[in-house]
């Protein structure tokens, strides 16, 4: 059985269908890619599958049991964490304070919560940096906070929101290794991107979105020449 | 029947002058994401410089309109200028709270100079209501909602073709695309704090003949301001108006055939189920 | 240290100082203190700018008189309770208005606190209503084998000091609980709150409740030092108000800052209300105006901010 899993996953927002229709699953242990033009609704199904918006149709189901309509802390408690495109950290706090809040999840004392925060902060390369104040982080330190901030919750699933927006070719590659990493220590990944280079390097099965549906899935290298795909990039004289 | 079409005309004459301090309310939130708490006190001033230019010089309250507008004009650009411009960056809150300073400070103070009685303004020809279709309108109340109407047609004349009215509600729309398109916002925000505060002067000076004057009179209408104005869609012109007219008949009505104490809590009730299932108003056009 | 040093003061102040009115100026600023605690836990802390607190304060205020005058209830049992219904008001309250945020939040505070004077206007069997409640003779108590003089001010002195430290210790408690951290994430990012697991609604529901525990405690006192409660003493917007100011001015999330609001407010108002009758008000309007545009962090932000060796930490200092 798949760990995650999205059936008929629907939203409309007025007339708009930001997501119809959309079906597939993610088994545990691997990094899907999840890749799509812009306004294809990725985020949209983060959104939907981490109860910060509720689908019009559909179920989304974590290890079986459903957890649609659960408000988004139920959801990161049961064992589903996101990161967001546009980094959201806690900009007053440092960064080692940062991660603690979000360890306070799965240790109520503090002294826990802030041992479980060190040993996030230094997978994830963020020692040196543990007391600056988030928003003095530079970008790429940024982006390592907000995932030390999602695994700090010990997800079972990860959700990554385009985590390497804004990087240069070196740190893209830098964080395409973490988050090899991180499905190394078991957690399995469910990463958006457009950054072609690293999703081909690391996912192991990739599902193509556009307006809103399921246009194809495989792997990355079937995906890169399904005419389709290539119809949604770049044209239809293209493909 | 007759009471029903009596209460319903009450309820949107007043609804109408409701809809003028809603509309000036409104703009000030839809340009710089203010929520004014002093405005009720504008509306306060404009009341007693109705009665004081009454009383004092002898001029009627609605003649006095036309010389207050533009005095209540600059006192909002005044306040904005030398008082709110330096707040506003330090956040909504910050703002919020200050104008609630204000708020305290202009109606303490107005306390203070005329002291709590209650006052009425008494004119010559106020006395006999007008009677179209068997439906007595209080006289003071018809010139009021003629005046407002009037003004109302103007504000919206102003907003849909001048340049000055339409960087207004560019502003209002979408404050970044504006800058990029060479709109000065800081003019523009300026100039709508003193309409904004213009119209509630106004509403207040109309209002005077038609209801008690007291100076904390402020805090009853900033609450149903704001009732109007998220009921309206909040920075929504027309949302205003509509809000305005349909507070005023809801009050009205619920007077008669709800109950004479409970009507305020109509408004308070219908308020809170707006803003909870609703936020962008009645009609959806309001800024979240 | 200076903890030791203050709650000395308190406790020795009524044995060295027998005038009447310094006590009783003393006596509201422990009043005002909790009142401004209570605002502060939610203001402060959580974030959520209410103007609706005097409706907490006045369910504590009438709870107390009508469980004194319905039941005989002293006032060590009445102002405890007078606390609790308003926590427990504060349930339905907060369910409903925290599906709000920011001024669409404060706006909605606004609403319930009109309702609420509405209601006790109204509702002339259990509040009633315009006339209110009027304690004539206190009850004949003793505490610790000595008759207790309701007449003095020192019984007075005594609960109202045990209630500020009350409040006190539970902002000190707050500050640097778990409950306390989770609401700073809220303040910084509530949906980057949500996502790293923490329950934002009942974060703010428990916060709520404490406020209005701390409210109707101050309700509660009010109740038995004014010995007169009706919809106008306490229900007004005006206290809504005072809390937020007193509050604001001596610095919002901060443990001691209530106090020193509470301390520079009342004492500038009794001054204003000796010599001038009417206008206090006046004063807090202008030093809210005058606070924010100056001194944004509060008194005792700027003291803490501008003093070496007293720069905030985070989990610890007052």
């Amino acid at each position: 059985m798949a760990l995650l899993e999205c059936r008929g996953l629907t939203r409309f927002f007025g007339g708009l269908k930001a997501v119809g229709n959309l079906t597939f699953e993610v088994a545990e242990g691997e990094i899907l890619g999840l890749i799509g033009p812009n306004g294809a609704g990725k985020t949209t199904v983060f959104n939907l599958v981490t109860g910060f918006v509720r689908p019009s149709k559909g179920q989304v189901r974590l290890d079986g049991r459903s957890i649609v309509g659960l408000r988004p802390n139920a959801v990161a408690r049961s064992g589903v964490a996101r990161t967001f495109q546009i980094v959201k950290p806690f900009p007053g706090l440092s960064a080692r304070e940062n991660v603690t809040l979000a360890a306070f999840l799965r240790h109520r004392a503090r002294s826990d919560a802030e041992r479980a925060a060190d040993e996030v902060l230094e997978r994830l390369g963020l020692t040196h940096r543990a007391t600056t104040l988030a928003s003095q982080l530079t970008l790429m330190d940024q982006k390592r906070l907000e995932m030390a901030k999602a695994l700090a919750t010990a997800p079972r699933v990860l959700l990554l929101d385009e985590p390497m927006g804004g990087l240069n070719p070196s740190e893209v590659d830098v964080a395409a290794g973490i988050v090899e990493s991180i499905r190394r220590s078991g957690v399995t990944v469910v990463l958006v991107e457009h950054v072609m280079k690293a999703i081909m390097r690391i996912s192991d099965r990739v599902v193509v979105m556009h307006h809103g549906e399921k246009i194809a899935e495989g792997s990355p290298a079937s995906v890169v020449q399904d005419p389709q795909v290539i119809a949604a990039y770049f044209g239809t004289r293209a493909a | 029947m007759e009471t029903f079409a009596q209460s319903l005309v009450s309820g949107l004459l007043m609804g109408s002058l409701y809809a003028m301090i809603g509309i000036g309310l409104t703009i000030i939130f839809g340009v710089m994401r203010i929520i004014n708490l002093a405005h009720g006190e504008m509306v306060m001033l404009g009341m007693f410089a109705a009665f004081f230019s009454q009383k004092l010089l002898g001029i009627d309250p609605f003649l006095s309109v036309l010389l207050l507008t533009p005095a209540m004009f600059v006192l909002g650009v005044a306040i904005y200028w030398l008082l709110l411009r330096k707040i506003i960056p330090g956040g909504e809150l910050n703002t919020l709270l200050y104008t609630a300073g204000m708020s305290l400070l202009v109606a303490n103070v107005a306390l203070l100079a005329w002291s709590g009685d209650y006052r009425t303004i008494s004119l010559s020809y106020g006395l006999a209501p007008m009677r179209p279709l068997g439906i007595a309108i209080p006289a003071a109340l018809a010139i009021a909602f003629a005046m407002a109407a009037a003004i109302t047609v103007a504000l919206w004349l102003f907003l849909s073709s001048t340049d000055t009215g339409r960087a207004i509600r560019a502003t209002s729309q979408n404050r970044e695309a504006a800058i990029l398109m060479g709109i000065d916002v800081e003019r523009v925000a300026l100039f709508t704090f003193g309409l904004g505060t213009a119209l509630a002067g106004a509403a207040g000076a109309l209002l005077a003949p038609s209801l008690y004057l007291y100076p904390t009179v402020g805090e009853l209408l900033v609450v149903k301001s704001f009732v109007i104005v998220v009921l309206g869609g909040l920075g929504s012109v027309p949302g205003a108006i509509a809000g305005g007219l349909l507070l005023g008949v809801v009050e009205s009505l619920g007077a008669v055939y709800v109950s004479a104490t409970y009507k305020d809590g109509l408004g308070y009730v219908l308020f809170l189920l707006v803003l909870l299932y609703r936020p962008t108003g009645l009609f959806g056009v309001g800024k979240s | 240290m200076g903890w030791v040093g203050g709650a000395v003061a308190v406790a020795v102040l009524p044995i060295l100082v027998r005038n009447t009115f310094f006590l009783h100026v003393a006596i509201l600023v422990f009043m005002w203190t909790v009142l401004g605690a209570a605002w502060n836990v939610l203001g402060g802390f959580a974030g959520q700018v209410s103007f609706g607190h005097a409706a907490l304060f006045g369910i504590g205020a009438y709870t107390t008189i009508i469980l004194f005058l319905k039941g005989g209830l002293a006032p060590w049992w009445g102002i405890p309770l007078g606390g609790l219904v308003a926590a427990l008001a504060s349930v339905p309250i907060g369910l409903i208005c925290f599906r709000l945020r920011g001024p669409y939040f404060s706006l909605a505070t606004l609403a319930v606190a009109e309702l609420a004077k509405l209601a006790a206007l109204n509702w002339e069997w259990v509040t009633n209503g315009p006339i209110g409640f009027l304690i004539t003779t206190l009850p004949s108590l003793t505490v610790l084998g000595r008759r207790v003089d309701w007449e003095a001010k020192t019984p007075f002195y005594v609960i109202a000091a045990l209630l500020m430290a009350f409040a006190i210790l539970s902002t000190a408690w707050l500050r640097q609980s778990r409950l306390g951290a989770y609401l700073v994430a809220i303040r910084e990012d509530e949906d980057a709150a949500e996502a790293i697991g923490i329950d934002t609604v009942r974060a703010k529901v428990v916060t709520l409740g404490l406020s209005a525990f701390l409210a109707g405690l101050g309700g509660g006192f009010y109740a038995f030092y004014f010995r007169y409660v009706d919809p106008d003493a306490v229900l007004n917007i005006g206290l809504s108000m005072e809390m937020v100011f007193i509050a604001m001015v001596g610095g919002l999330g901060t443990v001691v800052g209530p106090l020193i609001g509470a301390i520079f407010l009342t004492t500038v108002g009794e001054a204003v209300r000796e010599h001038f009758q009417v206008g206090h008000l006046i004063f807090y309007g202008l030093f809210m105006m005058i606070v924010i545009r100056f001194l944004p962090e509060g008194i005792w932000g700027k003291v803490r901010s501008v003093l070496p060796g007293m720069r905030a930490v985070r989990h610890g200092a007052p």
